[in-house]
């Protein structure tokens, strides 16, 4: 097990721990913010990467945690922490219900399909005032404390269920039932033939991946202490989620994080000053991503870096 | 009362129906989700827009050049943009039209402003009216111009021959590319057209509501629905589905409240993915064989 690879990640966590007590409260938001989308991206490759089913609207189930944590927290006065599992089973459980009709359909019609489960479930969000607080938004209690240690706190949360995301890909990824996954994205009808369950497999993934991102969905929540459908519904999150994977690399394990974290701090790096044109860069950057590197930077990269690569990746796919 | 409400969706419809047929022929023949296709139109919003407050032209006079201008743009983003990506999986185009939406929908709020606009000639709110059916003019004229549109569009794909060879495309790739079609040509002539189509239905929408750049979502999943009742690359089937989902919408809005007229829109859509995904009329389009 302890080979090279590990050995880095172990020392990327451990930077990553130790980080908090050298920089500033702004580069604490900054990381937490990317370690959100690490979550997202590494718990929606499950079904995305790995199974092979672009769930374009899984952001869906981040809205559901967030609101999970929101009204347990705000209407029944849970703690944080206890909620959290809440969040988690509601993901699973709305994942697997839906899972059985829409996972039979395949490409284009499965990825709409999630986006139309993402809208409605938005609407009725939307629409559920009394609970929810609608398009009002929901005021979640704030955490008590010094602001050093709130910063704090929350970075180790989501660095922890980033951690936690990666742990649960990689047992995945390692078990049978992930050689199944990976089966039907290869070739479905194949892997039924050789006795793969797949509805089954395909809802099982979904669920999982439901159940992370639900989990980041409440943490989020919790951290902005303030939540309101259309910005936990959709807005860039879902192509930002995708862009990250490609760019990573969505059939491995540590790639879809990794491209959050090139994706993430080079926004912050290099247009956070522009904000009118923050938007049209985010669209150029994903356009360049599908023409140039639709295998992600490592893949592509993977003997030195050369533009001969980016243009022959272009070609690949012309018509 | 409950007339009202019909004639109310039946030309909503139209302009639905208008929005989904350039949606569905792209998707039918290219297999193309083009997600941009709402902020598409609401460049063909602005430029009739901008024709009526700068140029003092009627808004139905811009149509010509709202057709033209993005027509020439649909063609060169399928041409220098699109064609590399076609044979690429099929999420790879999902996230590139939606990159090109985001950029789209930013460069609106960013040089045209994010402030809900309306185009409001003259006779913006003379009616008529018989047998107790209000019917404004406006939205008659828009009905019966979406309504020629989508003839002269189901015309154009039967009798001409680019019409015959997008039909080919369609049908069957490598057998249109043996007979002599281009694809690259016809991939890049249909998303013109789809372009072409959305803004006309943006300029029309222009004329019967208020819009900003942040409706484009609203207006790309609507002819998403179109083409999914209706089916793939199907005009009558577009026209269809238009008109049903405008009286659902209204119906519905009127019966159970406007705030769940969205949550209804996208549950039809996902029940109609469900249990019958080629649409109403729908046919098997050799995009859907292909995967």
């Amino acid at each position: 097990m302890i080979n090279k690879k590990f050995l880095f990640f172990l020392l990327f966590v451990i930077v990553l721990v130790l980080l908090p007590f050298f920089v500033s409260g702004y580069w604490l938001r900054v990381l937490t913010q990317t370690f959100l989308f690490g979550a997202i991206a590494t718990g929606s490759n499950i079904i995305i990467g790995f199974t092979g089913y672009p769930a374009f609207g899984n952001i869906a189930f981040f809205g559901i945690g967030a609101y999970v944590t929101g009204v347990l927290t705000t209407k029944y006065s849970m703690p944080f922490f206890a909620t959290l599992p809440f969040c988690a089973l509601t993901g699973i459980i709305i994942a697997s219900l839906l899972g059985i009709p829409i996972l039979r359909l395949k490409g284009h019609y499965f990825a709409i399909a999630t986006v139309g489960v993402m809208e409605a479930i938005k609407e009725l969000i939307d629409n559920m005032t009394e609970l929810t607080g609608g398009g009002l938004g929901l005021t979640l209690p704030i955490m008590q404390g010094e602001p050093e240690y709130i910063y704090k706190f929350f970075y180790f949360v989501m660095l922890g269920s980033m951690l936690f995301s990666l742990l649960i890909l990689f047992i995945i990824s390692k078990i049978k039932q992930g050689y199944a996954l990976r089966a039907i994205r290869v070739d479905e009808d194949a892997a039924s033939v050789i006795g793969i369950n797949t509805p089954v497999y395909k809802t099982f993934s979904w669920a999982i991946s439901a159940g992370l991102v639900a989990i980041t969905g409440g943490i989020y929540a919790y951290w902005l202490s303030y939540i309101d459908p259309n910005t936990v519904f959709g807005g860039t999150y879902p192509v930002k989620m995708f862009a990250m994977i490609l760019l990573g690399g969505g059939t491995t394990v540590i790639g879809p994080m990794l491209g959050a974290f090139i994706l993430e701090l080079i926004s912050e790096i290099v247009w956070s000053k522009f904000i009118a044109i923050h938007g049209m860069v985010l669209g150029l950057l994903i356009i360049f991503i599908i023409l140039f590197l639709p295998k992600g930077l490592f893949e592509t990269f993977k003997g030195g870096f050369s533009f001969k690569k980016l243009l022959s990746n272009l070609r690949e796919n012309r018509l | 009362m409950i007339l009202q409400i019909l004639i109310n969706g039946i030309l909503l419809g139209g302009f639905y129906a208008l929005i989904g047929v350039g949606f569905s022929l792209v998707w039918g023949v290219t297999n193309i989700i083009n997600l941009a296709h709402g902020a598409i139109a609401l460049l063909g919003s602005y430029i009739t827009y901008y024709m009526f407050q700068n140029l003092h032209l009627d808004p139905f006079l811009s149509l010509p050049f709202s057709f033209i201008l993005l027509f020439i743009f649909g063609y060169l983003i399928q041409r220098y943009i699109m064609n590399y990506v076609v044979k690429a999986q099929i999420f790879m185009l999902l996230i590139l039209t939606f990159g090109i939406e985001i950029f789209l929908v930013n460069f609106m709020t960013t040089f045209f402003s994010a402030d809900f606009r309306s185009v409001t000639p003259t006779y913006a709110g003379s009616s008529m009216e018989f047998a107790g059916v209000v019917v404004p003019y406006i939205r008659f004229v828009v009905f019966v111009i979406c309504l020629v549109v989508t003839i002269i569009m189901g015309l154009f794909l039967e009798k001409t021959w680019i019409g015959k060879a997008i039909r080919a495309t369609s049908l069957d790739l490598e057998a249109a590319m043996m007979t002599g079609i281009s694809p690259r040509k016809i991939y890049s002539l249909t998303f013109a057209l789809g372009s072409g189509l959305a803004g006309l239905a943006g300029s029309l929408l222009s004329l019967t509501q208020a819009f900003s750049p942040n409706i484009a979502g609203g207006l790309t999943l609507r002819a998403f629905i179109v083409a999914i009742l209706g089916g793939l690359g199907r005009v009558e089937g577009a026209f269809l589905g238009g008109v049903m989902l405008g009286i659902i919408e209204t119906l519905s809005s009127f019966y159970i409240g406007e705030g769940y007229k969205n949550a209804i829109a996208f549950g039809l859509m996902v029940f109609m993915l469900i249990v019958k995904p080629s649409g109403l009329l729908g046919r098997k389009y050799y995009a859907e064989v292909k995967h």
